[in-house]
């Protein structure tokens, strides 16, 4: 067993086993980031490679003061966003799922109501506009001010899709929560 | 109050359920990105590796490197040669060596001094023999554009320049009186200042016997005479044309040209699958650097707002566009072609549904007794004329509706029908105009 230091020493070497054990170690923490930026697995797989290559190529910069896990993460975020702007420009008619915002009284979500694969579709489902501002605010804790410079939007069209994102995400949440209802009392 | 706490859980949910979640990576993709590091790897040079391949790179760059060193004299002597034709070989040659270890500074214009006599001796000789007519001609031509210039002195210099190597090069020291005038206007860019990507038409001054070098400040260079030049990334750009005279003498003039950055105009309209008239349109704009937005929904009506909405009175195919503008005055568009065209029209039967054997309801059915699929109705969009019609097996009528929004409940003449298999066939029309005929069968199923 390794651990993160001897890990990260011997990928700064590009010794081939270090490399795999840090793959092993964190592919699978990081797809789970990287598919929340994505429309399926395929693309977070995608993203999670070019995230690797960035983690191989740039790990002898690490500087060893932060959380190395949030280090890993931020690349993979960086990675994700890259992908974003150079997708956006082929992405003007994404599925927007018709949504009617209505108020049904269901405040609050249970923590373990939901999987979280539920979860992944959900945000899988969003437009990609929509996920990036979601993703950021409300996963990743960005200000709307840092959102807008990395997305190169205005501060408020990030706060507009976000509340936008958000009640798309509530109602997908309310629609799937009665259908699962409806299941469990039915069994 | 009701909306924050909603907020709060809808971002705490995903927070905490996915923040650290995991999710393991198809096989395939540790072996691509293997494959992607060897090859790197590979590449990247490493010393500790040192193989096949890095000695042939070093034996071919030994190879290469030693071609052109021996290769430069050769080719300077051979010049030498060249232009000392007919004229006094010898003294040229010494001149030439003279000169050539004259390393920089003060020294300088001594020898040049003493070169300058030397070439008036080469002047007489080159005059008196009168091999061909042409220096002559030149001499005057170049003596005129010499009155242009500042300084006269230098007549000598540039008008021998064409005969010998050794003052071609003392031309070459005194390049910044070159054979025009400092400051005076070489070229005229079609425009100084413009919007990515901004197209300029460089038209030359300079007369046609000389040889232009153009640089044009993003990385792009040209040698035509009046060159077109796209520059497609913002900023100040210094161009820059070098004009080589055939006399040697070189003049230099630039020009600022004010590259603007262009506005990205972008939407997306919402929602994606939009009926009209009946949706209310949401433009969502995803435009960056601007300033200013005009809209045209390619229904006769405009708006400038950032993000507005608009209603549409009646079906037909619009061009929705954009006009973005930025600060600078640049702008962008975007249109969208067709933007509501009929695909999102549709009608769709289920194949079972279970009544509510409490009693008929009419067949009235809204988005939550849907849930319970109690009534057999279409999901739909579009629609504006409906029939619908429901036929037991042996082809009996059961139950017909001329509108769409009420379904069968399952109820014949008060009595919930049998479950089994019914028929069921749907006629009509979509607000585009497009009709539509359905069959099908639906399984009505008991409690």
């Amino acid at each position: 067993m390794m651990s993160d230091q001897q890990i990260i020493e011997g990928c700064a070497r590009h010794d081939r086993k270090a490399q795999q054990v840090l793959y092993d170690q964190y592919s699978r923490f990081l797809l789970g980031v990287c598919l929340r930026y994505a429309t399926d697995k395929a693309e977070a797989e995608d993203i999670l490679q070019e995230s690797f290559l960035k983690i191989f190529i740039s790990i002898k910069n690490f500087s060893g003061t932060g959380s190395f896990i949030g280090w890993l993460r931020k690349i993979a975020v960086n990675t994700a966003i890259t992908s974003y702007h150079k997708n956006l420009k082929y992405r003007y008619h994404v599925e927007i799922e018709d949504y009617v915002s209505v108020e049904t009284g269901v405040t609050s979500f249970e923590e373990d109501f939901f999987t979280s694969d539920e979860l992944y579709k959900v945000l899988n489902e969003l437009p990609a506009g929509y996920r990036m501002v979601f993703n950021l605010y409300a996963v990743e804790g960005y200000k709307h001010k840092e959102i807008a410079e990395i997305l190169g939007i205005d501060t408020n069209t990030s706060k507009s899709q976000y509340s936008r994102a958000k009640a798309v995400i509530r109602s997908k949440l309310e629609k799937l929560g009665t259908l699962k209802k409806i299941y469990t009392e039915n069994e | 109050m009701k909306a924050k706490s909603n907020d709060m859980s809808v971002r705490e949910l995903f927070r905490r359920k996915l923040e650290n979640a995991t999710v393991i990576p198809d096989v395939s993709v540790s072996s691509k990105l293997m494959r992607k590091l060897a090859r790197r790897e590979f590449v990247r040079f490493n010393p500790g590796r040192f193989n096949i391949y890095y000695l042939g790179g070093i034996l071919l760059a030994g190879i290469t490197a030693g071609i052109l060193i021996f290769s430069q004299p050769g080719k300077s002597e051979k010049s030498d040669n060249l232009d000392f034709l007919g004229i006094k070989a010898d003294s040229g040659k010494k001149a030439v060596s003279t000169y050539i270890n004259i390393p920089a500074g003060n020294i300088i214009s001594k020898k040049i001094d003493k070169s300058e006599s030397k070439q008036s001796e080469i002047r007489k000789n080159n005059l008196k023999q009168k091999q061909e007519p042409a220096p002559e001609i030149d001499l005057s031509k170049n003596s005129k554009t010499w009155e242009k210039g500042e300084n006269v002195s230098h007549v000598e210099n540039s008008s021998f320049s064409k005969k010998s190597l050794f003052t071609g090069s003392s031309a070459e020291t005194n390049k910044l009186k070159g054979g025009y005038r400092k400051n005076e206007v070489l070229f005229e860019p079609s425009a100084s200042s413009g919007c990515t990507p901004l197209k300029i038409h460089f038209s030359n001054k300079v007369s046609s016997s000389d040889s232009c070098s153009w640089v044009f400040g993003d990385g792009g260079y040209s040698n035509q005479k009046n060159p077109d030049w796209i520059f497609d990334v913002a900023g100040e750009y210094k161009v820059n044309l070098n004009v080589f005279g055939k006399d040697g003498s070189k003049s230099t003039y630039s020009s600022v040209i004010k590259v603007y950055p262009r506005p990205h105009a972008r939407f997306e309209i919402s929602p994606d699958k939009a009926v009209i008239p009946d949706d209310e349109i949401r433009f969502i704009n995803f435009s960056s650097d601007g300033i200013s937005y005009k809209w045209n929904f390619g229904d006769g009506s405009n708006s400038d707002l950032y993000e507005p909405k608009h209603s549409y009175i009646k079906y037909s195919n619009y061009n929705v566009s954009l006009i973005v503008t930025s600060e600078l005055g640049c702008t962008d568009s975007l249109m969208v072609l067709n933007a509501f065209s009929g695909s999102h029209y549709y009608i769709d039967f289920p194949n079972a549904f279970i009544p509510n054997p409490e009693g008929s309801s009419g067949g009235f059915y809204s988005s939550k007794s849907d849930e319970t699929t109690q009534v057999f109705h279409p999901g739909f969009s579009g629609v504006s004329d409906y029939q619908l019609k429901i036929f037991s097996k042996l082809g009996i009528l059961l139950f017909e509706s001329n509108d769409v929004n009420i379904g069968w409940d399952g109820y014949f003449k008060g009595q919930l029908s049998n479950p089994g298999v019914y028929i069921w066939k749907v006629r009509g029309n979509f607000r585009n105009g497009e009709s539509f005929i359905k069959m099908g069968d639906v399984t009505l199923l008991g409690h």
